[in-house]
């Protein structure tokens, strides 16, 4: 029996969802990338007529396996178990990334499934779930700022070595975007708009080459793994968890 | 007082709970014979400035907002227990945890999407409808961390290879079961009739059944966990 199944579990869920998740986002919802945030109510009307079925069926995949996300963030929680650094660490991630997956993404396929299931509601109504779905996907920053900011310091404070110390400073990349993207409340066009440039692109650019790294390690994390075949931890005498 | 006494009193509060969110089912109008995604913006202002319905919607829906979260105690027993399977990491236990977190906050939105439309009954009826169907799908569709709270609980039963496991195989099975049915109702926004509609048999019924009797059946998996586990720290404290 491998010793190490439980880690192959997180982390082979956090690689299938990953792929999942750009699947459903860009080819069958077509919600990235974004459109723009200056359409008319009418042309709004349209862009969620054109993706009825992508919209209703998509984010019912999303709604799915949308909790797997508990089980990724419990992972990545795990590595910060790993260092020798306070467990407030682990904690504090697991629970500000549980929250962070209402307006990750299932709050844009509450407002896009009741935006698609009538298309002949009132325009101006269509036209404020639309801003609810892009707005509250991309401009909901807290908890991947705060979120990424404590497993850099977990990171940078640790000393078993479970990271190299640059993947710290890739969190702080990663909790940057966070920062620029806040105008994104206040711009309707150009690059500080939810499409723009920064708002947008790089914002993505960062987040997938931040994703692609922390795969990688936590891959060679488990490899390097040695439970041993000694008793199991904490089993029976400590109750504690 | 030893530590699973408190436990056995947080699971015990869990009947009282219950009764509650029972009560406020029957109490909520919209709940009994379950309200049509077909009904028109006219129809469903009319159903909330009913002066029959207004009450009942507001005090079943405050009933919820005050009780929904009384699952979570009962959730982070389940995890405390996750935490004595024979495992090498936290990680199922954490999971749990995550969910404990996310769904009650879900729940919480649609009682607020309901509230907001009952508290202003005469406001243009499309907006009634908005917050209506915000409501409903909200309700419905979000059965993401109810799954995975199932999923994540079968796999750490199935992993937990000990001589007397915490729980016995087949509340891993069960949890597939209960998982498999709450599926459908993620596909709430497709369907205005039928068995996927919010109304439907399978969105609805099946869904709600579900839900019910998995609360009932971890309960009671879930005190003899306990009292198992107070018995074998008796025991060794001789």
């Amino acid at each position: 029996m491998n010793e190490k199944r439980e880690l192959w579990i997180g982390w082979w869920t956090l690689v299938v969802f990953y792929n999942l998740y750009g699947l459903l986002f860009f080819v069958i919802t077509r919600t990235q990338p974004p459109p723009r945030p200056a359409l008319e109510p009418s042309e709004i009307v349209r862009w969620f007529a054109d993706r009825h079925d992508g919209l209703l069926y998509g984010y019912a995949i999303v709604f799915i396996v949308g909790g797997a996300t508990a089980i990724m963030n419990a992972t990545l929680a795990y590595t910060m178990r790993r260092m020798s650094v306070s467990r407030a660490f682990a904690y504090a991630y697991l629970l500000i990334y549980a929250l962070a997956t209402l307006p990750g993404m299932l709050l844009m396929g509450i407002a896009c499934t009741v935006g698609a299931m009538r298309p002949d509601r009132d325009p101006a109504l269509m036209s404020w779930l639309y801003d609810f779905a892009f707005l509250s996907f991309e401009g909901t920053m807290g908890v991947f700022l705060i979120g990424s900011l404590i497993w850099m310091v977990a990171v940078l404070l640790d000393q078993n070595g479970v990271f190299p110390k640059w993947f710290g400073y890739l969190n702080l990349c990663n909790a940057l975007t966070e920062v620029v993207v806040a105008p994104a409340w206040i711009f309707q066009s150009g690059v500080f708009a939810w499409n723009g440039a920064i708002a947008w692109w790089i914002n993505m650019g960062v987040f997938v080459v931040y994703t692609i790294v922390f795969l990688t390690l936590i891959r060679r994390l488990i490899l390097r793994e040695d439970f041993g075949t000694g008793p199991l931890p904490e089993l029976r005498t400590d109750a504690a968890a | 007082m030893s530590r699973t006494d408190g436990e056995l009193l947080l699971l015990w509060t869990l009947p009282g709970v219950a009764v509650i969110w029972l009560s406020a089912f029957l109490l909520f109008p919209g709940f009994v014979h379950p309200m049509s995604p077909a009904l028109s913006a006219e129809e469903v202002a009319a159903f909330y400035r009913d002066p029959e319905n207004l009450p009942r919607i507001r005090y079943s829906m405050i009933l919820f907002n005050w009780f929904a979260v009384g699952f979570v105690p009962i959730l982070a027993l389940i995890a405390l227990q996750i935490r004595r399977m024979a495992h090498r990491t936290p990680i199922f236990a954490y999971a749990i945890i995550a969910c404990a977190a996310g769904g009650p906050t879900i729940f919480l939105m649609a009682d607020l999407f309901w509230l907001l439309a009952a508290f202003r009954p005469m406001r243009d009826p499309q907006l009634t409808l908005l917050f209506n169907d915000l409501a409903w799908v909200t309700f419905s569709s979000q059965v993401g961390f109810l799954i995975a709270q199932s999923v994540i609980l079968a796999l750490a039963i199935y992993l937990d290879r000990q001589e007397r496991p915490v729980f016995p195989s087949w509340v891993a099975h069960f949890n597939l079961v209960v998982a498999a049915l709450l599926i459908p109702a993620a596909f709430v926004g497709a369907a205005m009739t039928g068995p996927l509609a919010w109304n439907g048999v399978l969105t609805f019924w099946v869904r709600n059944a579900a839900v019910g009797l998995w609360i009932v059946v971890m309960a009671v998996v879930l005190g003899r966990a306990i009292r198992r586990q107070r018995a074998e720290d008796e025991a060794a404290a001789g």
